[in-house]
């Protein structure tokens, strides 16, 4: 008997269909892959699993009862979701057994002594740096990603464990611990929902794939049966050559954007160039101080010293309104925090960048904006029912998809992109690179920021390795193998280049 | 849209139950439709309890008093969404009442001249106010707590506690005049109201203090100059204080060193009351007027009936309660409807 069916369910929401009849069974002791392009239904489909959504129609029975009639049996349903969602100011072991009278180390009173040591055996099977009295803030991002997978492994009682793209923080190492563990975790018969975009772990761990298409699912495989392409086939219902490239197929032209010695908090001594007609990439391990680097340069942050300039204009350090004025437009990592704006339409997000342009005699001309929008939409695909949703409720695809909209709309000079495809499916993904090309073949300059080795290579003309705040090194990327770039990322000393 | 919604319900009615239904369907889809509903309801009650509440002397009774704390809600619910909070408005108004009034009084000075730069005292304290929020990047509430603390004192060591009587005759239209039928200072009222709801509603300005009330750090990310936005906000928050100061001062004919005391709280209330969210992005000033009017209503209702002045703050307290709720559960209602 299967852990989990969920039979032919329906989910409807004002204007888009999220689910429609969706089947889906989880066996113990296996890693079920959940697969499928932004907005195809994935969140909504582990939402329901986990009882935080009922569905419309359609069945869901754990262990053979219906779950639905007794909700209680959701509580046998583990779930680790994508965003950090712990309590920063209290300890790793607070976090970890909350709440007490549940797991047992406190009705009137907590037990503090007995749940710290008891944290400590979740800590090291985790392989969680941080003590169980350290403040959930204070440790690093990692870490918290890691906890908050313990968090929800320490109950013993559950029998499925949903993890909605576990590794979107975590480097290489972290995930190979991971991996231990959710297969450790698999062999002792619990039931896993592992939902992700990269190709390599869905290979690597999943025994089984569910691919979901605009709220259906297209079929249930044996993941010993499929191929990468065959899955991205699948996923999009079209064909992508995954050995396509986006260089920009044109000769670096002038000096755009040169940074002198720039300094400031988590980034020393930066210096590089970035000319016209090229994709420059800049790797690193996560901390290394790509972000912060960005973030300086666009004023976002105050640079202590250096100098950071656009063509020739120099842009005053921290002020992000002055390096939007002179052409430079930042897309951040943070999408949530520094991207959307969530109490705003979709429209009203858009059009946000250029209403100065959208108006007439200082009022803003509803036609106008409505207009300019619909056109954003449009060309960059962004999925919604209607402009004049929240752009909080769009997958986070088309919410980057708007973002990046935007930020066209102003006709930058110089575009950073840090991590402009996390969590995004493929589909858009290569859209997003067909982008970052063409604008670079006419003139713009693009800087892409990402943790993907892969998407250095398929899309950046050269490589910028940052270790420790400090850029260690400059690569040609057709020249370079990808042994040396690691090398580089890691700080190995002998990978020093000359640009 | 927002007043289109207030008219709409004076309309003459084709038949009863289509214009009923209508009227709801209007209020669902608008968010003014919460505050809106609170207000009908608690006129139609208002009318029921009080035999004297509908008169013309009563209306303008409420609509004279409503001015002096409807300007400072316009403010306030300004800052509010931006995310923002401003603790000293009421003692900005009154100190700028009180520097009028020593200008004119003390120094001779003439009264509009007086009017003028007493005007500019109260945007410059806000503007200071914003100054030191948006430079040393403090918390506006516990900066404009302390900030109470300086103009009000500063009130105190210039008046030593003693009302400035004597105010020019010439000003005192400004505040127990009339024009077409209706207060001065209402008059005044209406022309910010106006104002600021066109500047929040239809031009960018407006629509960049919806984006940072949303999200800060993505703003600043996008361009927008949010330090300098937040600033003026500040400002227009002092000289909205300082018009409902001096307003008052011409009404009483003289300076009291008590003027806006009452002006901190009950404008959060009405704005809360109106639909704008402490905590920044949603909601508009005419609403938050509207919630002001919702709170003077009650008030007025509170004398009428004549209740102990004991148990009135019981009362007006527990109503305001009251409204929030009622704000609280019909948007619950109307959002499971969209």
């Amino acid at each position: 008997m299967s852990v989990l069916s969920v039979r032919d369910i329906r989910k409807e929401y004002p204007g888009v269909v999220a689910l429609d009849h969706v089947e889906l069974t989880l066996e113990a002791g296996q890693v079920h892959i959940l697969a499928g392009e932004n907005g195809a239904g994935k969140s909504t489909l582990i939402k329901t699993l986990t009882g935080l959504v009922t569905p419309d129609e359609g069945s869901i029975h754990i262990e053979g009862q219906d779950a639905l009639a007794a909700r209680g049996l959701f509580e046998k349903i583990a779930y680790v979701p994508q965003e950090l969602n712990l309590f920063a100011p209290m300890t790793v072991a607070e976090n970890m057994f909350m709440p007490f009278s549940r797991s047992g180390f406190g009705t009137v009173t907590v037990s503090r002594r007995a749940m710290e040591k008891a944290a400590e055996t979740f800590l090291t099977r985790f392989g969680i740096r941080a003590r169980p009295r350290d403040r959930v803030g204070q440790i690093s991002v990692p870490d918290q990603q890691l906890l908050q997978i313990a968090r929800a492994a320490c109950r013993s009682d559950f029998r499925v464990l949903v993890l909605d793209e576990p590794t979107s923080s975590l480097t290489a190492k972290e995930t190979a611990h991971l991996f231990q563990i959710i297969r450790a975790l698999r062999d002792e018969g619990v039931a896993i929902v592992f939902v992700s975009h990269k190709m390599e772990e869905i290979f690597e761990l999943g025994d089984v794939v569910t691919v979901l298409r605009n709220g259906r699912s297209v079929g249930t495989h044996r993941m010993t049966e499929m191929t990468e392409d065959s899955l991205i086939h699948l996923m999009s219902g079209n064909n992508i050559a995954l050995d396509e490239r986006f260089q920009p197929r044109c000769e670096p032209g002038e000096v755009l954007l040169s940074v002198d010695h720039l300094c400031g908090p988590g980034v020393s001594d930066a210096s590089f160039v970035l000319r016209r007609g090229e994709i420059l990439g800049f790797a690193g391990l996560v901390g290394a101080g790509r972000s912060e680097l960005m973030q300086t340069m666009f004023g976002f942050r105050r640079a202590t010293s250096g100098r950071c300039v656009l063509e020739e204009r120099e842009i005053p350090r921290g002020r992000p309104d002055r390096a939007v004025a002179a052409g430079m437009v930042y897309l951040s990592e943070e999408r949530k925090h520094h991207g959307i704006f969530p109490l705003l339409s979709v429209r009203e997000n858009i059009s946000l960048s250029i209403l100065d342009q959208l108006t007439s005699f200082g009022v803003v001309s509803g036609r106008k904006e409505r207009e300019k929008t619909r056109e954003i939409i449009a060309s960059f695909d962004v999925r919604t029912s209607s402009p004049d949703k929240k752009i909080r409720f769009l997958s986070g695809g088309n919410q980057q998809k708007a973002i990046i909209g935007r930020a066209m709309a102003r006709r930058p000079r110089l575009l950073i992109f840090d991590e402009p495809t996390k969590g995004i499916d493929i589909g858009t993904k290569f859209q997003i690179y067909r982008i970052m090309q063409k604008l670079a073949e006419d003139g713009v300059g693009i800087i892409l920021v990402s943790s993907e080795m892969t998407e250095l290579q398929r899309c950046a003309s050269r490589i910028v390795t940052l270790y420790e705040g400090r850029i260690n090194g400059t690569f040609d990327q057709a020249t370079t193998d990808i042994n040396t770039l690691v090398g580089a990322i890691i700080g190995a000393r002998e990978s020093r280049h000359a640009a | 849209m927002p007043p289109d919604t207030i008219i709409d319900t004076e309309t003459p009615p084709q038949s009863r139950a289509t214009t009923a239904r209508a009227l709801v369907a209007r209020l669902s889809s608008d968010p003014l439709g919460g505050v809106v509903a609170a207000l009908i309801i608690i006129f139609i009650v208002a009318c029921c309890l009080s035999p004297y509440f509908l008169t013309r002397f009563n209306m303008t009774i409420i609509a004279r008093s409503l001015a002096f704390i409807g300007l400072v809600t316009i403010g306030q619910s300004l800052l509010m969404i931006l995310g923002e909070l401003d603790l000293s408005v009421g003692a900005i108004g009154g100190l700028s009442g009180i520097a009028g009034g020593t200008l004119m009084v003390q120094y001779g000075v003439n009264p509009w001249v007086a009017v003028g730069l007493c005007l500019l005292l109260g945007t410059g304290c806000g503007f200071i106010n914003g100054t030191l929020v948006t430079r040393l990047r403090l918390h506006s509430l516990v900066l404009t707590i302390g900030m109470a603390g300086v103009y009000g004192g500063a009130i105190l060591v210039a008046t030593k506690g003693v009302a400035i009587t004597g105010i020019p005759h010439e000003i005192s239209f400004l505040g127990a005049g009339k024009a077409f039928g209706l207060p001065i200072p209402f008059i005044v009222l209406l022309v910010c109201l106006l104002v600021i709801v066109f500047v929040m509603q239809k031009t960018p300005l407006g629509r960049y203090v919806y984006a940072i009330g949303s999200n800060p750090d993505a703003a600043r990310m996008l361009g927008l100059r949010v330090a300098g936005i937040r600033t003026a906000a500040f400002a227009t928050a002092g000289f909205l204080s300082a018009l409902a100061g001096i307003l008052m001062v011409a009404r009483l004919g003289s300076a009291q060193p008590s003027i806006g005391d009452t002006w901190v709280l009950s404008p959060i209330a009405a704005a809360v009351i109106g639909g704008v969210a402490t905590t920044g992005g949603i909601g508009s000033p005419l609403g938050a007027v509207l919630g002001a009017v919702i709170i003077g209503i009650i008030e007025n209702i509170i004398v009428l009936f004549g209740i102990s002045p004991y148990w009135q703050a019981i009362v007006s307290g527990g109503i305001v309660v009251l409204a929030i709720s009622f704000d609280a559960v019909t948007r619950r209602f109307l959002n499971k409807g969209v």
